[in-house]
């Protein structure tokens, strides 16, 4: 179930997405950023909803690049759902995937020794929903999402 | 104040005053940067001997969990050399966004604004 | 060319109310009218006031019976009129609605500049996801904008805490440190504090005071010492001479 979701989603295509960023060198990491915050700017978010996501984006960036050294970065925008709009990022990835899924989002829990081991926690933190699809070898997929809070 | 002299592994600014050194942060942190930022504020320490270093981070939008890592990591390793590091300026989004994440800071000493950052840093 | 007897006998047979009435004939009298390019604006704002007065289906009923009355009527462009008209009325509507959403939400979470280089938030109600976040949101913004130095919380509205509400109050109370405020809680009832502890909650990070005037002694204590450091700090850098022949007088 998960294998072919994973599946799935790796497999998708730029053209479903309003911004696709490949992630393969350090400053893509920064380029990633600074495209979800644009899109969410665009989409009417709050300044401080606007700065959740380009972090979350920034994390998964980041991760992207330590772990699995490219994948790409997809951001779409969601019209009125029954809660109303909101912006979908997945982070997709063909590196070594995650054994334990969990234990990554455990905060504190990091492989990597310059890092507070919050990226992954932080990310599922920041956003309304969030979801991991991850097979060794085969890839990891992340899929969250934040809705635009309206007043 | 006089400003330090540049050399051209300079990413930042860095003015002394008195026994500070103020470094205004006025450039997107990507991994990179932030890497030399650390690099330079240690070496910046050491020629100056300073007490405290005031970093003004008014204008960095997005502060993600590596360059709150290599913050705390860099006042760490200023504390080891008899130097506290105090963060100011942090804008009301990032506070926001660092506070959900379960970010603290903790090795920093936070300050309102300038003035609130020097009398930090003059405290014994 | 209709005579306008014509149509206010027309326009009295279809309104209901004299306000209608006067309405319609406006209308009709404007549609049959001189033909020019101004005179969509002029038609399709009567056809807002009808649309104010009316229901949209009434309005088109009556639209309608009126293109039955007369052959000339031109029934199509009147349409597409009422459409735009009717249109204009829901989004002004809607944005009166959010607009009170948002005031309303204001008003649930009152944030008062309660002395120098003090707020206080009264927190009110059961607290949701949402309405944390914006609450946070706002203290926040309010903070930098006002550079207050301490941040009064009162719960004492709050009629429950658990841990969902406990960690959304942790949040904000870390977020305003990092902007360099300091936060003291108060209002916090024997049955809540009861809760706390047993879920583990325990506020560590911020100073708890007993009620709203403790609160408020402590908040102007902390103002005070910190007005006094800073103007020691000037006294001492006019001493020690910085500042003097600064050319970047810009700190």
């Amino acid at each position: 179930m998960d294998l072919e979701k994973l599946e799935a989603i790796l497999a998708s295509q730029s053209h479903e997405f309003d911004v696709v960023v490949r992630i393969a060198k350090e400053e893509d990491i920064a380029v990633a950023r600074q495209m979800a915050k644009k899109l969410a700017q665009e989409m009417g978010f709050s300044l401080a909803d606007t700065t959740k996501v380009a972090t979350a984006v920034s994390e998964l960036a980041r991760n992207i690049y330590r772990y699995a050294q490219q994948g790409r970065i997809m951001l779409r925008k969601k019209e009125e759902g029954k809660s109303g709009p909101s912006m979908e990022i997945i982070a997709a990835d063909q590196g070594p995937g995650i054994p334990d899924v969990e234990l990554v989002l455990t905060k504190g829990y990091t492989t990597y020794e310059r890092s507070l081991g919050i990226g992954l926690s932080g990310v599922k933190r920041l956003m309304d929903s969030f979801a991991i699809y991850s097979a060794p070898g085969r890839g990891t997929v992340v899929v969250a999402e934040k809705r635009r809070r309206r007043f | 104040m006089k400003e330090a002299p540049s050399n051209p592994e300079q990413v930042v600014p860095v003015l002394q005053i008195a026994d500070f050194l103020l470094v205004p942060i006025q450039i997107d942190l990507d991994d990179k940067t932030v890497g030399l930022l650390q690099e330079q504020l240690l070496k910046e320490i050491a020629r100056t001997r300073a007490k405290a270093i005031i970093l003004d981070v008014r204008m960095v939008e997005v502060i993600d969990s590596y360059i709150s890592y290599t913050l705390s990591e860099t006042a760490a390793m200023a504390r080891l050399m008899g130097c506290r590091t105090i963060l100011c300026g942090i804008r009301p989004p990032v506070a926001l966004t660092l506070a959900q994440m379960g970010i603290a800071l903790g090795e920093l000493s936070i300050a309102r604004d300038l003035e609130h950052a020097l009398v930090l840093a003059q405290a014994p | 060319m209709h005579a306008p007897q014509n149509l206010s006998a027309l326009a009295r047979k279809i309104g209901r109310t004299p306000a209608e009435t006067q309405l319609w004939e406006e209308f009709l009298g404007k549609l049959f009218a001189a033909e020019g390019a101004q005179e969509e604006a002029a038609l399709t704002s009567t056809l807002r006031s009808l649309a104010e007065e009316l229901e949209e289906e009434p309005l088109a009923a009556k639209i309608a019976a009126l293109a039955a009355e007369l052959p000339e009527f031109p029934a199509t462009r009147v349409f597409q009129l009422a459409l735009k008209a009717c249109g204009e009325k829901r989004r002004e509507q809607e944005e009166t609605l959010s607009h009170l959403r948002q005031m309303l939400a204001e008003l649930a979470t009152p944030i008062i500049r309660i002395w120098t280089d003090m707020l206080l938030v009264a927190m009110i109600g059961n607290i949701d996801s949402q309405r944390a976040q914006d609450i946070a949101e706002r203290l926040l913004n309010r903070v930098s904008s006002t550079r207050a130095k301490v941040v009064i919380v009162d719960v004492t509205g709050v009629p429950m805490i658990d841990t969902v509400v406990g960690g959304f109050l942790i949040e904000m109370f870390n977020a305003t440190r990092l902007l360099g405020a300091e936060v003291i809680l108060t209002g916090i009832k024997p049955e809540v504090a009861h809760t706390l502890v047993k879920l583990g909650v325990d506020f560590q990070t911020v100073s708890i005071a007993r009620d709203l005037e403790d609160a408020l002694r402590r908040g102007i204590a902390l103002t005070m010492e910190e007005t006094r450091k800073r103007r020691e700090l000037a006294l001492s850098l006019a001493k020690s001479g910085v500042g003097e022949n600064d050319e970047r007088g810009a700190f």
